[in-house]
């Protein structure tokens, strides 16, 4: 490596933002998946240890 | 409470909290910590990639256990916290191989680095992508769990092989080191995110496993048709 | 029990012979076409041949792999095995060591054909060939175990290769680059590392496969 990097903030960004997006969306997911389960029959689920 | 709500709430709180350390984190790493050395402002990346290396692979090391658990003590459980530490690990896993590209790309002016660790989750990402496919494809819930289970097994016990390999296959390079994480003043903002990242994952794991309950308990159930007779 | 379930495994495989032939054909095949991508230069085909060669093998084995539970499932004999008075294990190294057979002899079919379109030069025969079956060992230990257990699921083509191709990267690696040192010659004595990677990863995974298929088959 020579030198001293100057700038990059455009990267920074770009991986910070990366991350929060793919943690919010798989939390979205998660979220829609759930709703989608609990709708309809036959969702009870049993109290014992599985 | 029933253990879902139990799940439920347990879940939301190590989010909240993962989400909360995450935010102070990268505040202390964006806008507190001083700029490095030689790295610049770039080595800001290392907040939020050095967190998501070490969560990717203690996920996949939770995957294992659960795998583990599954094969040898049994218990439907084991089988769904199996597939939640799937889903997030591969989560994490690719997360991490786009940080690292979006890191090699201003450090050493490619997109892709052939260092054994970014390699290595590479790898990984496809093997355990391999066994969520695996799961989708096979209809039987206890075909399903002990072939995950299995094949969890057998892609975790390669990860050091496959370290090790890649290692010696890139000697020739020159090795590329991390840049300095170990001054005090880089700790704060990596500890607050390493933990925020736990935190998150997991939330992440809680909350999926008890989709995956959800899910497994309305295959397992009787057809509703037979219930109703019965009743 | 290990000697009679290996004989039934090549047994069947001799008698599937036309089969065998038809995956060296397969073999063969992409050996040309990878001659294509490498361009007729033939200085850079040399150079790059030790790895079109194990890609060659590594793309004929799922094909090889994913048919050597055929005839279980066709007849649902898995069944009427696993009640033979003989441990899961025996039946899954027997599997196994056919594979291996089978592989190494796609291997050593390859081979002359890559030793002719890429001009690559055989000063060390033997090694090769040692090199051959430590690698084919390699692929067959997990290529048995995720073929017995892709026999029974859906889409089991896509998902034979699938789960054994990340798995079996180290295996790639070793066996190209120990391929490249004994044709081009092997100063620095790195022969050896290679091929201690290739008896660890078989040391763990031949035991580990044999372990778990038990649990693979009874479900």
């Amino acid at each position: 490596m020579s030198g001293v990097i100057t700038g990059g903030w455009e990267y920074v960004w770009a991986a910070y933002g990366v991350t929060a997006a793919v943690l919010a969306l798989f939390a979205l997911s998660l979220w829609v998946r759930w709703r989608a389960a609990s709708r309809g029959e036959g969702t009870a689920v049993p109290e014992e240890e599985w | 409470m029933t253990r879902e709500e139990k799940s439920g709430r347990l879940g939301g709180a190590f989010l909240l909290i993962g989400v909360l350390l995450l935010l102070f984190g990268s505040y202390l790493g964006l806008a507190v910590a001083p700029r490095e050395r030689f790295m610049g402002d770039v080595q800001r990346i290392m907040y939020v990639h050095v967190p998501t290396a070490w969560n990717a692979m203690l996920c996949l090391t939770a995957a294992f256990v659960f795998a583990v658990a599954y094969l040898w003590k049994g218990g439907w459980r084991w089988d769904c916290r199996l597939e939640g530490a799937l889903e997030v690990g591969v989560l994490l896993s690719g997360l991490l191989c786009v940080q690292g590209s979006i890191w090699a790309r201003p450090t050493w002016g490619v997109w892709w680095d052939w260092d054994p660790r970014l390699t290595t989750t590479a790898v990984m990402f496809f093997a355990f992508l391999g066994i969520i496919a695996l799961r989708s494809f096979v209809d039987d819930p206890a075909q399903r769990a002990t072939w995950a289970a299995v094949a969890t097994i057998v892609a975790y016990v390669d990860v050091p092989i496959v370290y090790f390999s890649v290692r010696w296959w890139n000697s020739l390079h020159q090795m590329q080191s991390s840049p300095a994480t170990v001054s005090p003043a880089f700790y704060l903002p990596l500890r607050t995110n390493a933990f925020g990242m736990l935190f998150v994952m997991a939330g992440f794991i809680t909350l999926r496993a008890r989709l995956a309950r959800r899910r497994l308990a309305a295959q397992l159930a009787p057809p509703p048709a037979l219930t109703r007779a019965a009743s | 029990m290990l000697s009679a379930a290996l004989r039934k495994e090549a047994l069947l495989q001799w008698r599937g012979l036309a089969r065998t032939l038809a995956v060296l054909a397969f073999g063969g095949t992409a050996l040309l076409l990878f001659s294509f991508a490498g361009g007729p230069d033939s200085g850079a085909l040399r150079e790059q041949a030790p790895g079109y060669l194990w890609l060659a093998l590594l793309l004929s084995s799922t094909l090889a792999l994913s048919e050597s539970f055929d005839g279980e499932q066709e007849q649902r004999a898995l069944e009427g095995l696993l009640l033979l008075p003989a441990p899961a294990a025996v039946l899954f190294y027997g599997k196994a060591l056919a594979n291996l057979l089978q592989l190494a002899a796609l291997g050593s079919g390859l081979l002359p054909m890559a030793v002719v379109l890429y001009d690559m030069p055989l000063p060390r025969p033997w090694t090769l060939l040692g090199i051959l079956v430590l690698g084919s060992a390699g692929l067959a230990a997990p290529g048995t175990l995720y073929a017995a257990l892709s026999a029974r699921a859906r889409a089991r083509q896509t998902l034979l290769p699938l789960l054994l191709f990340p798995l079996v990267v180290p295996v790639l690696v070793a066996c190209v680059k120990a391929t490249s040192l004994s044709v081009t010659g092997d100063p620095m004595g790195q022969l050896r590392s290679w091929t201690l990677l290739l008896v660890c990863f078989n040391a763990v995974y031949w035991p580990l496969c044999g372990l778990l298929f038990d649990r693979v088959v009874e479900s």
